[in-house]
């Protein structure tokens, strides 16, 4: 995570090309079909392997129809205070408040700290004091000091959420062509044109694939911090459902964790993509 | 400091005086130490339950390396976490780089592990953390499994990428000289893709890192965040935040170390930061 500008390669685009043993493609038909096939079996293997007398007892991994059982009824019935739903709005507010706070936070910060020397000087080793602490190790120093409601949680995250929104600003401002910036000024724009004008409009992609970064860190974050300090939440599920050894629940949980996560990614990315359609990623 | 000098070049300001910088830093850093100094020590002015003294947690630091602490000193509770975290995170390099190259080698399994390699790469690796607990018990290796878990997904994905990006022409002209599948794979595609194996192990060892310190904050009876776990319930702030000195070290510590091992063993890449 602390070398998250990086892990922005990863989306780069296959070329298709048929000539080598090592690019063969499958046709997307046939692909998708090997996939389907491939997931229906994992799942009849599990439910083979979980049925009654089975190879694997039920409390170290509960059969698929209990889990969906389970999930269906969360629906509805309240699980420790309320339903899924509930829990699932819980985490996300915390997460989506901290994510939002820390790009407003952390976009002038790193715009300020890639563009004024001072100001780079200052708060650059403070920033990489603080950078290489996982951002979980802070959740009990704001248990101590902010207790355990939502304003603890909403901390953690914050730290969690900050480090790529600023890391992914000061390379939006870095990564510009000085040609622009001499340009601009060349024709006399003053220095908050330029900030505005050329330097946030070409740093955008980079600035949003930070946002995207900053909510992936900001979900696994919050998953950690809830199974610490909550009193609602996918994470405070999840944990006190293994406390009382409640498979089901807690497979529920991990799956609904998994699917939010999935989502917001989705989310994020298409806007990204609306947002600067000129992205190259 | 050098990483971004780039950005003050494109403003042809004045030359620098190359120690300004560093002169800007320390004393930034100084006037940090001495305002928390001044707020506790001098003044008063916050309770040491609520933030201790520089001198107290220093204290604190030096007296965990000779006084034992639930059973093993600083340099026990260090080893411990360390050890979690090399079975964790060696496990995720090893498989997840023989999963990428099989990945990016064989489309059908590509096609057939994809989807599902996906689905659960969503699921963080906190989120495992209970489960591991119930199948592994709270010991080394439920925290093992945790780290394998965060470390195990940027190894596949970036060997895929690098393998799938090596040059046809590369194994083309390789196997017309005749070289088996096997030859190619370690004379040549190994060789082309390691820069972005590296990469992948980079990410896993500080997400693994990051996954150890959640893992026993959670759950654990010994080791770095098992520390911190335990200042908390104790009120002994001290200790939280010696805890968090040793884990942001340690990290920093093994950062800098894969990132000389980068340039060590792959003086080719060029563009190794």
């Amino acid at each position: 995570m602390t070398v998250a500008v990086r892990s922005t390669r990863r989306a780069a685009p296959r070329k298709p090309s048929t000539q080598s043993m090592w690019r063969r493609e499958l046709a997307r038909g046939k692909s998708v079909l090997i996939g389907v096939i491939a997931a229906v079996v994992l799942v009849i293997i599990w439910y083979l392997l979980t049925l009654p007398g089975g190879l694997i007892q039920p409390l170290f991994l509960p059969p698929p129809q209990g889990v969906a059982t389970q999930f269906i009824t969360m629906l509805s019935e309240p699980y420790l205070g309320s339903t899924l739903w509930g829990h699932a709005i819980a985490s996300l507010g915390v997460v989506l408040e901290a994510w939002a706070l820390g790009g407003i936070i952390g976009i002038p910060l790193g715009i300020a700290v890639a563009w004024w020397k001072r100001a780079r000087w200052i708060v650059w080793p403070l920033f990489q004091l603080i950078r290489p602490v996982p951002p979980l190790a802070w959740i009990p120093l704001a248990i101590v000091w902010l207790g355990i409601g939502d304003v603890a949680r909403v901390a953690v995250v914050f730290v969690a959420a900050l480090v790529p929104w600023v890391m992914n600003s000061i390379e939006a401002v870095r990564s510009i062509d000085p040609l622009l910036v001499s340009a601009a000024r060349t024709l006399g724009a003053s220095e908050p044109q330029i900030l505005m004008r050329v330097v946030v409009r070409t740093g955008l992609p980079t600035i949003l694939a930070g946002a995207r970064i900053a909510l992936g860190n900001a979900w696994t974050t919050l998953v950690a911090a809830e199974m610490l300090a909550a009193t609602a939440g996918l994470g405070f599920v999840a944990l006190n459902a293994s406390r009382v050894l409640d498979l089901d629940t807690l497979l529920v949980a991990m799956g609904t964790i998994g699917i939010l996560g999935a989502a917001l990614s989705i989310l994020i990315s298409s806007a990204a993509q609306w947002i600067a359609p000129w992205a190259e990623d | 400091m050098t990483q971004i000098k780039s950005a003050s070049s494109t403003r042809n300001r004045s030359v620098r005086v190359a120690s300004q910088p560093f002169v800007y830093g320390a004393v930034t850093l100084l006037c940090v130490l001495a305002a928390w100094f001044l707020a506790t020590d001098v003044l008063h002015l916050v309770g040491s339950s609520f933030l201790p003294s520089p001198v107290t947690v220093i204290a604190t630091l030096f007296g965990l390396t000779v006084q034992p602490f639930a059973g093993a000193t600083l340099m026990g509770h260090l080893g411990l976490s360390l050890a979690r975290w090399a079975l964790g995170v060696g496990a995720g390099i090893l498989l997840g780089v023989l999963l990428g190259i099989v990945l990016a080698w064989l489309p059908p399994v590509r096609a057939a592990v994809t989807p599902i390699f996906e689905v659960l790469r969503y699921i963080p690796p906190f989120a495992w953390v209970p489960i591991a607990v119930l199948w592994l018990g709270a010991s080394m290796s439920a925290q093992a499994l945790v780290v394998f878990i965060a470390a195990f997904p940027p190894c596949v994905i970036n060997t895929q990428l690098g393998v799938s990006t090596v040059d046809p022409i590369l194994t083309n002209a390789a196997r017309t000289l005749g070289a088996p599948p096997m030859t190619i794979l370690r004379r040549v595609v190994v060789p082309v893709a390691a820069p972005s194996i590296f990469t992948g192990a980079r990410i896993a060892v500080s997400n693994g890192w990051m996954a150890l310190v959640g893992a026993e904050l959670i759950v654990g009876k010994e080791g770095l965040g098992f520390l911190i776990a335990q200042g908390q319930f104790n009120g002994d702030v001290a200790m939280i935040f010696v805890g968090i000195i040793v884990i942001g070290i340690v990290g920093t510590l093994i950062d800098f170390l894969i990132a000389r091992a980068e340039v060590w063993t792959l003086p080719w890449k060029t563009d190794s930061k």
